[in-house]
This record gives structure tokens, sequence and C-alpha cells, in this order.
């Protein structure tokens, strides 16, 4: 349990850092263009084929349930409520942690165990500044996006899903999804796909920044960023899902 | 121009590492440091440069306690303080010849890419590396690498140069040359070398002194010629080994 709080602590003293480096030195635009791009084209593929399925589960599970009550109508506004505001961003999120958190951990903790991040430093770059800022706000922007992408990805396999399972017009589909789904819970997906994008961004770069021990060192620190990724993404969709219940309730929305 | 450690100590846990450890550089001098694996030579160089931070003890550069400086302040101290590490640590996306801009960017921002390109070429020949600077590091062998890293350590003109184990893991033949350029860089461009090591016999051959550490502690400083004759037990052992290796 100690070891678990020291590790958070570390984690959000090093957030602190990045924060502070960024707003004292902004990463350069290309730095950040390039990042954008790797994790974007490395992540595409996976990231709206499982949102494609996503909203496909959802269709077919729904569709069991409603049929019993006779109440299909209503399909297309569950599913896509239920895959905008919560599995669709955390199912997707598990998948972007998998490629982006993976690959940027085992990418940073190769050049600490191979002191070149000590040699940047010797040779008078601040490694916070060079590697982790562009690194970190590349990452935030393109999962964003990514998860936007996986979501409407999501809302098209949840329909398609149901004109093929449940025999529904795709029309009637979609007129049925503003029945449930409100501005309230479109906010609440984006602020979700923000939150998990923040996580994933500071986890695999602590874990990769702070990674020793050599080559083993390198498979602990991915294994630790895999597992610290997904119990932090659960832990954070429950408290964001609590918070953002409480604010709309709270401003009426 | 002087450098000097005063009982410096870094422990890691409850594992003493560095106890107390004090000696002086002279200006343009090879020192060795000698002992067996674990003793602390290496976290002894990274106090040096500040990529680690001493529980005890001063470091001080001309007259100057440097060791309480911030990253910020050891800028200028790690311009003067070149390090060699362990591994080559070339950064394996840029090439060769970004490797040696790297540095020389930093500390030489007003130089256009022509002049940085000339130096980059230059610290190259003196290493012994000719056609290199367009390849990537992977596409060197370990010992060109190396030679690279020495380079690039090179370009940025230390007047200190800390090598950390530099022949680990090289065949002979690359072992001898990398003891023969710091000799030939030492003398070249009048820096001051100390170089981490095992290898007594390259140390009795180029230092001009030498000290060995065992348990974090010197056990033994002097001359080549004093040590040779030294009767402190980790050293006899260390020249029985040269002894064998000589006569196989």
């Amino acid at each position: 349990m100690i070891k678990i709080l020291d590790d958070l602590g570390s984690a959000l003293v090093f957030l602190n850092d990045i924060i502070k480096t960024i707003f004292k030195t902004p990463p350069d635009s290309k730095s950040v263009s390039e990042q954008i791009y790797n994790v974007t084209t490395q992540s595409l593929t996976t990231t709206v084929s499982s949102g494609f399925f996503v909203g496909a589960i959802l269709s077919v599970q729904f569709n069991a349930q409603l049929k019993q009550f006779d109440t299909l109508s209503v399909l297309g506004g569950l599913s896509t409520s239920g895959t905008i505001r919560e599995l669709g961003p955390l199912l997707i999120a598990f998948m972007l942690s998998g490629k982006v958190g993976a690959y940027t951990s085992a990418e940073l903790g190769t050049m600490r165990v191979t002191e070149q991040i000590d040699a940047m430093r010797c040779l008078g770059t601040n490694p916070m500044q060079y590697l982790i800022a562009p690194r970190f706000v590349g990452i935030i922007i393109s999962s964003f996006f990514l998860l936007l992408a996986g979501l409407l990805m999501s809302i098209l396999g949840g329909a398609i899903l149901a004109t093929v399972v449940a025999d529904m017009n795709m029309v009637e589909y979609i007129n049925s999804i503003p029945t449930y789904v409100k501005w309230s819970s479109v906010y609440s997906g984006l602020f979700k796909c923000f939150m998990f994008s923040l996580l994933i961004a500071t986890i695999c770069t602590y874990k990769g920044y702070a990674t020793t021990g050599g080559s083993k060192g390198v498979g602990r620190s991915v294994v630790a960023t895999a597992l610290s990724t997904m119990v932090g993404l659960t832990l954070l969709d429950w408290f964001t899902s609590f918070l953002v219940e409480n604010l709309f309730k709270a401003w009426g929305l | 121009m002087s450098l000097e450690i005063v009982g410096l100590k870094k422990s890691f846990g409850t594992k003493v590492v560095l106890n107390k450890i004090s000696f002086g550089l002279k200006k343009g001098e090879i020192l060795f440091i000698l002992g067996r694996s674990g003793t602390g030579k290496s976290v002894l160089l990274k106090n040096i440069v500040g990529l680690l931070k001493p529980d005890d003890g001063q470091i001080i550069l001309d007259e100057k306690e440097i060791s309480k400086l911030s990253e910020k302040e050891y800028f200028p101290i790690r311009k003067r303080c070149g390090m060699v590490f362990q591994q080559p640590a070339l950064f394996d996306s840029l090439t060769i010849y970004e490797n040696l801009a790297f540095g020389m960017r930093k500390h030489f921002p007003k130089l256009s890419e022509q002049e940085y390109r000339a130096r980059a070429e230059k610290y190259l020949q003196m290493v012994h590396l000719e056609n290199v600077e367009e390849k990537l590091p992977q596409q060197l062998s370990f010992g060109m690498q190396k030679r690279a890293s020495l380079a690039r350590t090179i370009a940025i003109e230390p007047e200190y140069l800390l090598y950390d184990e530099p022949t680990t893991g090289l065949d002979p033949v690359t072992t001898t040359a990398i003891n023969q350029l710091i000799q030939q860089l030492s003398r070249q461009l009048n820096v001051t070398s100390v170089v981490v090591s095992h290898d007594m016999k390259c140390a009795l051959d180029i230092a001009d002194r030498i000290i060995v550490l065992s348990e974090g502690a010197i056990v033994a400083e002097g001359t080549p010629s004093q040590l040779k004759t030294s009767e402190v037990p980790l050293v006899k052992e260390f020249l029985k080994e040269v002894l064998e290796g000589g006569s196989q």
C-alpha cells in the first residue's frame, strides 16, 4: 500500500513538473506535430475498429433485452447513450492505452536504461522539455481525437448492427437517438475522453521516464504501464461519472 | 583550473556506495579510478556532473562548491565536464552528425550549420571515424558507436573528460585503440581526464595517477610505479591479473 501511494505521489510530482515545463518553455510545434502523427497513425485503425464493435456489442445486447418488452424503438437512444457516456470512452481508452501507453513507456524506458537521457542532460538539454513535454501534449491531443473518432464509429457500429440484428430501419434508429442522448451526455463523453487522455499520457511518460534496471526494467515498466493505466482508467471512469452526474444535477442539465 | 572532491558520501537506501571520498585533480593529468564492480566508481562520476546529488561532502570546481547547484545552474558545469558513458548512449533516432550537433547547438548557438558540420567532421576524424555522419547509430559496430559517443562529448570542448568504463564490452584490439585515444585526446586537447575502469593494465600504461576504490573508500592512491610496489591486497590482486593476462 505504501509503495502504491509512493508511486502515486511521484507520478503527481512528475505531472506537476511537466505542466510547469510546458508553461515555462512550451514544446515546439514541430515536435508536438510529430508525436500527434506517430500516435494517430499507430492507433487509428485499432481505435476506430474497436469503437465500431463497442457500439455493435451494445446494440446487440440492448436488442435482446428490449425485444422482451417490445420497446425496440428506443434501441438507438439507449445504445448510443450507453456508448457515449460510459462504455465507449472506457473500452476505447483501454485499447489506446495498450498501443500508445506501451509504446511510449518502452521507448522512454529504453532511452533511460541506455543512458540516452543522462547523456541528453550532460549535453545541456532538459529531457522534460525535449522528450517528455512534446510526447505528453501530443498524446493528449491525439488520444482525445482518437477517442472521439472511436465514439463516432461506435454510433455507426450500433446503427449498422441494429439494422442487421433487429431488422430496424436506420432512420428509425437515428431518430431515437436525441430522445436519450442529450447535450449532457455529449459533454460527459467529451470530458471523459479528455480525462482518459490525460491519464494515459501521464502514466506512460512517467513509467517510461522512471525506468531502472536494464532490459528487464523496460519490460517491468511496460507491464506496470499497462496495469496502472487499466486500473487508473476504471477508477477515473467511476470518479468522472460520479462528478459529472452531480455537477449536471447541480446545474439542472 | 581545479577540481576537488572533499568527503563525498552517497548511499542508496541502507547501502553506502561512497564513504567520504576525497581527492583532487591536477590540470591535464589522466587519473584512473579502479575498483571491482559495484564499488561506486560510476556513481562518483555521476555526482561530479550533477546527475546524482551527494548526501554529504563537497565538489569544488575552481574554488566554487557545485554539488548543491540546481539543474539550470549545472548547465555551464556540464559544458566544462564532459562525460562519456559506459554505453554509447547515442540518440538512436538521430544520425551521427545530428548526435554531434545536438550538444554543439546548445553550447555554441551562434555557429552556422556549415560550422557545425566542419566541427563534427573534425572531431569524428580525431576518433578515427570517417564517412559515418549520415549513418544511424545502429548501423555502426559497438566500438564505432563508443568512438562516436566520445566525439560527441569532445565536440562541446570540455576541460574535463570523465570516462565511465570506456572499454567495457570491447574486443582487445578496440580496447587498445580506445585507450590510446584517451591518451592522445588528453595531450592533444589539453583536457584533464578521469577514467573509471577495471583495466589495471591500461591504467599502468597511460595513467598519471591511479586511485583504487573498495567498498566506497579509497584503499590505494599513487602513480603507476608507486602502485606496482603496493602491499594493498586488492592492488596486488589487480597486478596479479595483469601479470597472468600478460603471460597467457
